[in-house]
């Protein structure tokens, strides 16, 4: 496992010579030994076409290569932090979001209207996270931000998993999402629960929830 | 039927049963819910009429169903309350979630509530069932007994439970005023037999400046 939490708002990550890590720019917080930080301009990996989409997209936190060998320590803005261990399977999550991860693992974006139409489009707008979200794919660990504490929740075929757009962290493995509205007469004279819309996630996998309904 | 998952997130199990939540804490569910906003917490027309005067407006909203549901608030931490018909006295701002089948309501705090900037009113819930609590950092349940009464800051001070009488008690002199007080110029103080929770921290209140 390439990061240790150390306590809830900070990982510790072992580099090693021919192995790269990748870091939102700026949330290196001490390291030991010798390291190199370079920033990347191409915000990742993927080539010239992937950084030209994630510039189109938005989804273009500026990331750093961290190489060399040594320890390093990440952190950032006081945020809560949470590994999660990717065994072949696919994590989509907000690139805002994305402390560290491994270079092992490839990034690209995906278009988040291609999951559940036209809902799949309210949902950006409505959650405020846009329309595309960055996706990691391989083996490797990433390490995750988030306001207050993460716990998963595994979603199954029989079990299907609502969450406040809010609260979304990430999630992984084989899942379909889409924007469930429980839009009522009662939203529309402003007198509802609060809990007007939810994101339904089916299939076969896991989400990551944050314990609190702020963004970072 | 509540339990903690780590210590911000609240999950409840739910067979068909109901809670009582505040408004817009839900985090996620599984299974079938049903999210109902309730009018004035509850407690029909004179519970809102109440409520409304007293400024204790916390818009409360019922969840039922089968599954799972789980809530947080703003990352607070949470402490789970048991209640064998007693009563619980918190702030409606600190008070996540209770069983539906807890009854809710107003009392008058006098001067306590001034000096912790709450306000005069605060909320109490009775019956027998379980209550869900925040704090700014993990509370501690502090046992007041009628040899050892219990002081406390108020600004640290979130609910009590219990047969506990509360008065307000001032260690303010002229020094306060001359700006050599020692900042803890008012406090609360707990008599009776029950439980105080204390949280680590301390919201501002207007007697935290004195």
């Amino acid at each position: 496992m390439a990061f240790r939490e150390i306590n809830s708002k900070m990982v510790e990550a072992t580099v090693l010579p021919g192995q790269r890590l990748f870091s939102q720019r700026g949330a290196m917080l001490a390291y030991k030994g010798d390291v190199s930080f370079t920033p990347n301009l191409q915000g990742g990996q993927g080539g010239l076409m992937s950084m030209i989409g994630r510039r189109v997209t938005g989804e273009a936190t500026p990331l750093m290569t961290v190489e060399g060998s040594g320890t390093v320590f990440f952190g950032h803005g006081g945020h809560h932090v949470h590994v999660i261990n990717l065994t072949g399977d696919t994590l989509y999550v907000e690139a805002d979001r994305l402390l560290a991860f491994e270079g092992t693992l490839r990034q690209g974006t995906m278009f988040m209207g291609s999951q559940g139409g036209v809902m799949g489009l309210v949902r950006g707008q409505v959650t405020g996270q846009g329309l595309f979200t960055t996706t990691l794919q391989g083996q490797g660990s990433v390490a995750v931000m988030a306001h207050g504490g993460v716990f998963e929740i595994p979603i199954t075929p029989q079990r299907p998993v609502h969450v406040d757009p809010q609260a979304y962290v990430a999630h992984h493995g084989d899942v379909r999402n889409k924007l469930s509205a429980a839009l009522g007469w009662r939203e529309m004279v402003g007198r509802g629960s609060g809990e007007a819309f939810q994101l339904e996630l089916s299939g076969n996998g896991t989400v990551f929830v944050q314990a609190s309904e702020e963004k970072l | 039927m509540f339990r903690l998952q780590g210590s911000k997130v609240l999950a409840v199990d739910m067979t068909g049963d109901a809670v009582k939540a505040k408004n817009g804490s839900m985090v996620a569910y599984d299974g079938q819910m049903n999210f109902k906003k309730l009018t004035g917490g509850g407690e029909g027309l004179r519970g809102m009429v109440t409520r409304r005067l007293t400024g204790e407006q916390m818009t409360v909203m019922e969840v039922k169903g089968h599954g799972t549901c789980w809530f947080a608030d703003r990352a607070s931490e949470i402490n789970l309350v048991g209640l064998q018909g007693d009563k619980l006295y918190v702030e409606s701002s600190n008070l996540l979630a209770t069983d539906a089948g807890l009854r809710t309501g107003t009392t008058f705090t006098g001067l306590r509530g001034a000096s912790q900037g709450n306000g005069l009113f605060t909320t109490t819930v009775e019956g027998h069932g379980q209550a869900a609590i925040m704090s700014d950092g993990p509370a501690v349940a502090l046992r007041v007994s009628p040899q050892y009464p219990l002081i406390v800051d108020p600004g640290a001070y979130i609910a009590h439970q219990g047969n506990v009488r509360q008065s307000f008690q001032s260690g303010v002199t002229f020094r306060t005023f001359f700006g050599e007080g020692g900042g803890e110029a008012f406090q609360i103080r707990f008599e009776g037999d029950g439980l105080v929770y204390v949280q680590p921290s301390e919201r501002n209140t207007i007697a935290g400046d004195l």
